[in-house]
């Protein structure tokens, strides 16, 4: 039966594909937005061209693996920050006190807005990519660690003091392990916020990268590497949200609303 | 009028290949109150929620007076064990609440809550919130505005699972009082047996799943009901031995 | 009965306590005396927010006392210790953790030997019936077996004396007679001090050794009733029936 309803919604997916192809023929067979808009063909050709023909300096492949280099370093720095001054806030109350207030200052911030500042301060190499990169994951995963280890449930701490856990140990083995979820959902939300920085980075300044892909295409008037960018990059973050979630099961798999 | 408020034949419910319910034919008499008790586990859920249309049956038939149940049209009421009162309205407006979507009278309206308030002896508390009142107290409000509707049929799924034992005892006898007021017809489901056989005028018992209809047993006994009677706990005894599992 | 030495274990002296906050004080817990001895089953019975909870957690050391003090053995509770051990209403286990992990969490984070827990785990897995389901998360158990696991994991870490805060409160009645059944037949196998909190009547007469019948709020004693009908008791017998009428009674006039 489980099966059935899978196949079913494999079925839509593939349906809604369809569709999507059909109507972007239409458009450019029989409207106006042939001049500006490709038409799937050559955008197709070009996508599997471009994993074995270079743009600029590196295939698709390079490309890709650029960005996502950039996202890994950016994201790994944002997590181990992000969790320790999260649950930090969320374990102390003075350490609550003294980082929320700045905190709530900081966050509504896009980091877009940073980019001139990081620019100044990092200069225009990799070092200010990572730092956007950081910022807005960073955000995600602290607010999130926050908020799971405040509301952990006091009657699992009081069990395990019963139990003779001491501070360390109730902080380990308790507030840790119970924001868990909490956490993923920050990792979650500050995947994809990496990947929308990584791109916007990218953008304003890079030789490399997918982000650059577009940009190249724009400087160029190559409307058919811009849509190649594009779907690469729809591509790549719905892998990296399915590998989180991925992730989250395995480590997660006690929690029930999982 | 018809003997019977309810009639249920080969009433069979499965949810994909795992069957839940197997072939349950009984018969509710007009003013009837009927316990049901189970071992846990069995299907009391899924029986009550496809009496009340929640959820489509396989097969078989639910008749309410001879016609097949219909919510728009029978007036049905059920009260379980979680207190659903709305906690933004006062008792009075909540014993409100369902006979004003009834679109009843206002003097209609008036009569009926004056007279069931009386009744569950909330008087005094007509003008409180829900969460001012203690559990046994709400579970009052949820009874009264069940009645206040005056039901043909009133459903009960384990409504003093939670109390006390003294408070449980005085709503039972309560509900007594008001069943042989109004003559309604009430299905009462419960896991407690003493309560089967403390309320009950027929007691239905169920067996593990798939659900069937193990016994249907008279409890000639009168009111009001003396748990230490020796009949009383021979009763009681008998039920048990039927469906113990622990 | 016992016919040992009878040895005083837990006493409770003249405690009382009151929660401050909101611009209100409320009087939770007032003069309340009492002991327990050794291997005795006593429940604390009163009607439903009577303040039992809070009294439990007084014994536990988690809630200070205002008033009074309670010791184990002469010295005086001043916070969570391992030889009390609390099984509780929601079972508060560790989702996260297997029901072996659950039941030898206590052992562990006191760094016990390893091979001694692991056997300490088995026997009372085995003892509380969960043989087969030590790699279970709590969210695939059923009520009653979580509330096995709750008590395996309290047995585990070796208490003195066991504190039960209405461990069966949220299970249905015949769930409840098995558990009240286990728990006699686990309690009879392994002797421990039990202090059990309940407003179940009938719970309370066919676990206990003494009830300790509470008033409603502030609580205070204001009864205490022997039970000596032999175990394991009948719900259903004479006796068992005419003492839940007359305790029923006696709680009715503080309601």
């Amino acid at each position: 039966m489980k099966k059935a309803v899978q196949l079913e919604k494999i079925g839509w997916v593939v349906f809604d594909l369809l569709l999507l192809l059909l109507g972007w023929i239409f458009l450019v067979t029989c409207t106006s937005a042939k001049d500006t808009f490709p038409d799937p063909v050559s955008v197709f050709s070009m996508l599997f061209t471009s994993f074995v023909k270079p743009i600029g300096t590196y295939t698709m492949w390079g490309h890709i693996m650029w960005s996502l280099y950039r996202v890994m370093v950016g994201f790994t720095l944002a997590s181990v920050t992000g969790i320790i001054v999260g649950i930090a806030m969320g374990s102390s109350k003075i350490a609550e006190a003294i980082i929320k207030p700045i905190f709530e200052f900081l966050r509504p911030i896009p980091p877009i807005a940073w980019i001139p500042l990081a620019i100044l301060w990092f200069g225009i190499d990799e070092a200010s990519k990572y730092f956007i990169i950081w910022l807005g994951a960073f955000i995600n995963v602290t607010l999130n660690s926050y908020v799971g280890a405040s509301r952990t449930d006091e009657t699992l701490i009081g069990a395990a003091r019963m139990l003779g856990a001491g501070k360390r140990k109730v902080f380990t083995r308790i507030i840790l392990p119970a924001s868990m979820p909490q956490i993923f959902a920050g990792l979650q939300v500050a995947m994809s916020s990496c990947w929308m920085a990584v791109l916007v980075a990218e953008m304003v300044r890079s030789n490399e990268g997918v982000g650059w892909i577009i940009i190249r295409g724009t400087d160029t008037g190559n409307t058919a590497q811009i849509i190649v960018g594009m779907i690469t990059i729809g591509v790549i973050g719905f892998i990296l949200t399915t590998a989180m979630s991925w992730i989250e099961r395995k480590v997660c798999s006690w929690n029930t609303t999982l | 009028m018809m003997e019977n408020k309810v009639e249920v034949s080969h009433l069979t419910k499965k949810f994909g290949d795992l069957l839940v319910l197997d072939d349950l034919s009984f018969n509710v008499k007009n003013g009837e109150f009927l316990t049901i008790v189970g071992p846990t586990g069995c299907g009391k859920t899924t029986f009550l929620n496809s009496l009340t249309k929640l959820y489509d049956i396989t097969s078989g038939e639910i008749l309410v007076n001879g016609e097949p149940v219909n919510l728009k049209k029978h007036n049905i009421a059920y009260i379980f064990q979680e207190y659903s009162t709305m906690p933004w309205l006062k008792v009075e407006e909540n014993i409100r609440f369902g006979l004003e979507i009834k679109k009843k009278s206002e003097e209609e309206i008036k009569r009926s809550v004056d007279w069931v308030i009386k009744m569950v002896g909330l008087e005094e508390y007509r003008d409180y919130y829900p969460r001012q009142l203690s559990a046994s107290m709400l579970q009052r409000v949820v009874i009264a505005r069940a009645f206040a509707t005056e039901p043909e049929l009133l459903l009960m799924d384990e409504p003093y699972g939670q109390l006390d034992l003294e408070l449980r005892f005085k709503l039972e006898d309560e509900l007594i009082k008001l069943w042989k007021k109004t003559n309604t017809t009430v299905i009462f489901i419960t896991h407690n047996i003493e309560e089967a056989v403390y309320l009950g005028e027929n007691i239905m018992v169920l067996t593990n799943k798939p659900t069937r209809v193990k016994t249907i047993i008279k409890n000639p006994l009168p009111w009001p009901r003396n748990v230490s009677d020796p009949e009383f706990i021979e009763l009681r005894n008998k039920i048990t031995d039927l469906i113990k599992w622990w | 009965m016992e016919h040992n030495a009878v040895k005083q274990i837990l006493s409770c002296r003249d405690v009382s306590k009151t929660f401050y906050g909101d611009g209100k004080c409320t009087e939770v817990i007032r003069h309340i005396d009492f002991d327990v001895t050794e291997n005795e089953f006593v429940v604390l019975f009163g009607p439903g927010q009577c303040g039992k909870t809070t009294l439990i957690k007084m014994l536990a050391g988690l809630e200070e006392c205002e008033e009074g003090s309670i010791s184990l053995e002469n010295e005086k509770i001043t916070g969570p210790r391992p030889d009390l051990g609390v099984v509780y209403q929601t079972t508060a286990l560790f989702p996260w953790c297997t029901v072996r992990g659950n039941i030898e969490f206590g052992p562990k984070v006191r760094n016990k030997d390893k091979k001694e827990t692991r056997k300490r785990a088995d026997h009372f897995i085995d003892l509380v019936g969960l043989k087969g389901f030590e790699d279970s998360y709590p969210k695939a158990l059923s009520g009653g077996m979580r509330q096995r696991v709750g008590i395996a994991r309290a047995y585990c870490n070796d208490p003195r004396v066991l504190l039960m805060d209405e461990p069966f409160g949220h299970l249905d009645a015949q769930t409840r007679y098995m558990m009240e059944e286990a728990l006699e037949n686990i309690w009879q196998k392994e002797k421990r001090t039990v202090i059990f909190v309940t407003n179940n009547i009938e719970e309370a007469i066919y676990l206990a050794d003494r009830i300790i019948l509470l008033t409603n709020r502030p609580a205070s004693i204001k009864q205490e009733f022997k039970i000596e009908l032999p175990r394991p008791r009948d719900y259903v017998s004479p006796e068992f029936l005419k003492l839940r009428e007359i305790i029923t009674q006696a709680m009715d006039a503080t309601v």
